[in-house]
């Protein structure tokens, strides 16, 4: 079977963030890359991890979350594929400075991006990571196309799910957004709120601030907030 | 036949499908578009769909034949068959051999074999679990359906189920903003939740089964409450308030 029709197979039977679940895991194993994700971008921030091969993978997306730049987000925001083979290159060369070192130690060194369209919109990309600096080959660049395309179906099970259902607490609709959007980080968000009396937007910052001095995941210092390991200071 | 390249023809199709139903929707063009390629690209000779109504009535919506057209209405009036089954179940029914299984539908069987027919496998049309339909595939020689053009008929089915579920084709205007709304009432509740938390030292658990009370004695939507907690903070002391003489209340 040819890695098209993989990958086709990986989604079959599956919906919304498991299919996209599905989906990465199937790059992972189809492709020559070490993890995959795909997330989503509404108005130049990475809002969600729509599937990820694995957790690890989810980090690596977050990543460009906490540090506000990275090849996701460039991806949508050119509405062009991303190519970083070499990624310790392109940190020399000064490009994503905070994303690309946080990446380089998490051992990856090679990142690329192809966006997700539904109805014509950049909505997110396709996020591969590879551990080693090696040339990407024709079939592994086609299979990612391939991937990124199918990645609209999953989106379209989501889009369904909401329209379907009132956006509200026990709806399905609502449990697919549990399962891709980062609840501890908004939890955290309105702890902020009460603790330092500051907007929702004000306290995300400090706690990606947070994040990005002591080189962490902002979900990693999101649970330390609410197990109240950790309180950030006013001001 | 040449694996690679059909393979590419079928993925093309289902791109194709994607690409068609974000432009002019109809259900009904929609689903005859389904039908014909599944008969162009699978080993089939012919497809046709039955979609179910509101009360789950079935009704052909698309056939790319007559003698499929004529099958399927006899499934419908006799009450019986594969398409039938696999709706009710909602899982593929796939007859090999038409010639075997008479005793199973005594009226479809003798029917479908005087139309030509030797084979018939049906794939549902799903959404959230429940059946919509079944698509019907047909063919005049006796066989398996091979896995991978089950798979195709199962990811065209899909696509087309997503796209009735909705009502109307997913565009920029109607499809984002509202994936966006959802996404950020959701991001709100949970702020909502953490805020709570602080407030009133009650783990997130139970900061939201107390939204959710708030909300429901007020009449509104937590999601709502949620939204007026973190966007006003001067609705925040009589919303936390309340919310404390319902924790008192217990």
């Amino acid at each position: 079977m040819s890695i098209e029709a993989s990958l086709v197979q990986a989604l079959d039977g599956g919906r919304g963030a498991d299919a996209a679940d599905r989906l990465c895991e199937a790059c992972v194993a189809l492709l020559s890359v070490d993890a995959a994700a795909i997330s989503l971008v509404f108005d130049g921030v990475n809002s969600a991890t729509l599937g990820g091969s694995s957790d690890e993978a989810r980090l690596f997306d977050e990543l460009q979350f906490t540090f506000g730049e990275g090849p996701c987000l460039e991806s949508v925001a050119t509405r062009a594929p991303v190519l970083a083979l070499d990624l310790g290159a392109e940190v020399v060369a000064g490009r994503w400075p905070a994303y690309g070192p946080a990446l380089l130690d998490q051992g990856i060194a090679g990142v690329f991006a192809i966006p997700v369209l539904i109805a014509g919109e950049y909505v997110g990309a396709l996020d591969l990571f590879r551990r080693q600096v090696v040339a990407l080959d024709g079939q592994d660049l086609s299979g990612a196309l391939v991937a990124a395309e199918l990645a609209e179906m999953p989106l379209l099970d989501l889009i369904a799910a909401t329209e379907q259902d009132p956006l509200e607490p026990g709806t399905p609709a609502w449990t697919e957004l549990d399962k891709i959007t980062r609840d501890e980080v908004s939890q955290a968000t309105g702890m902020l709120v009460a603790q330092l009396d500051v907007d929702p937007a004000q306290a995300l910052v400090r706690l990606r601030a947070h994040a990005y001095a002591t080189n962490r995941s902002v979900t990693a210092v999101a649970r330390d907030v609410l197990d109240r390991r950790l309180r950030l200071g006013a001001g | 036949m040449a694996d690679d390249a059909r393979e590419a023809r079928v993925l093309g199709a289902v791109v194709t499908l994607v690409d068609n139903l974000l432009q002019d929707f109809d259900v009904v063009e929609l689903l005859t578009d389904l039908t014909e390629q599944c008969a162009n690209l699978l080993d089939v000779s012919s497809a046709g769909l039955l979609l179910a109504d509101a009360r789950g009535g079935l009704h052909l919506m698309a056939a790319t034949s007559d003698r499929t057209e004529e099958i399927e209405l006899l499934q419908l009036q006799a009450d019986e068959g594969p398409c039938l089954d696999c709706y009710a179940t909602a899982q593929p029914v796939s007859i090999a051999d038409l010639s075997v299984v008479g005793g199973r539908w005594p009226r479809f069987v003798p029917a479908a074999r005087e139309a030509g027919f030797a084979s018939v496998h049906a794939v549902p049309m799903t959404a959230a679990g429940s059946a919509l339909g079944a698509l019907g595939l047909f063919g005049t020689r006796p066989g398996a359906l091979n896995e991978s053009d089950l798979l195709v008929a199962r990811s065209l089915a899909h696509v087309a189920s997503v796209a009735i579920v909705q009502g109307h084709p997913p565009t920029p205007e109607t499809v984002l903003p509202r994936l966006r709304a959802a996404l950020a009432s959701h991001v709100v509740v949970e702020q909502a939740k953490g805020f709570l938390r602080e407030r009133l030292d009650v783990t997130v658990t139970e900061a939201f089964a107390l939204l959710r009370r708030y909300a429901r004695e007020h009449d509104t939507h937590a999601s709502e409450v949620a939204r007026r907690l973190m966007s006003e903070p001067a609705a925040r002391p009589l919303i936390v308030e309340a919310i404390v003489r319902l924790t008192a209340a217990v």
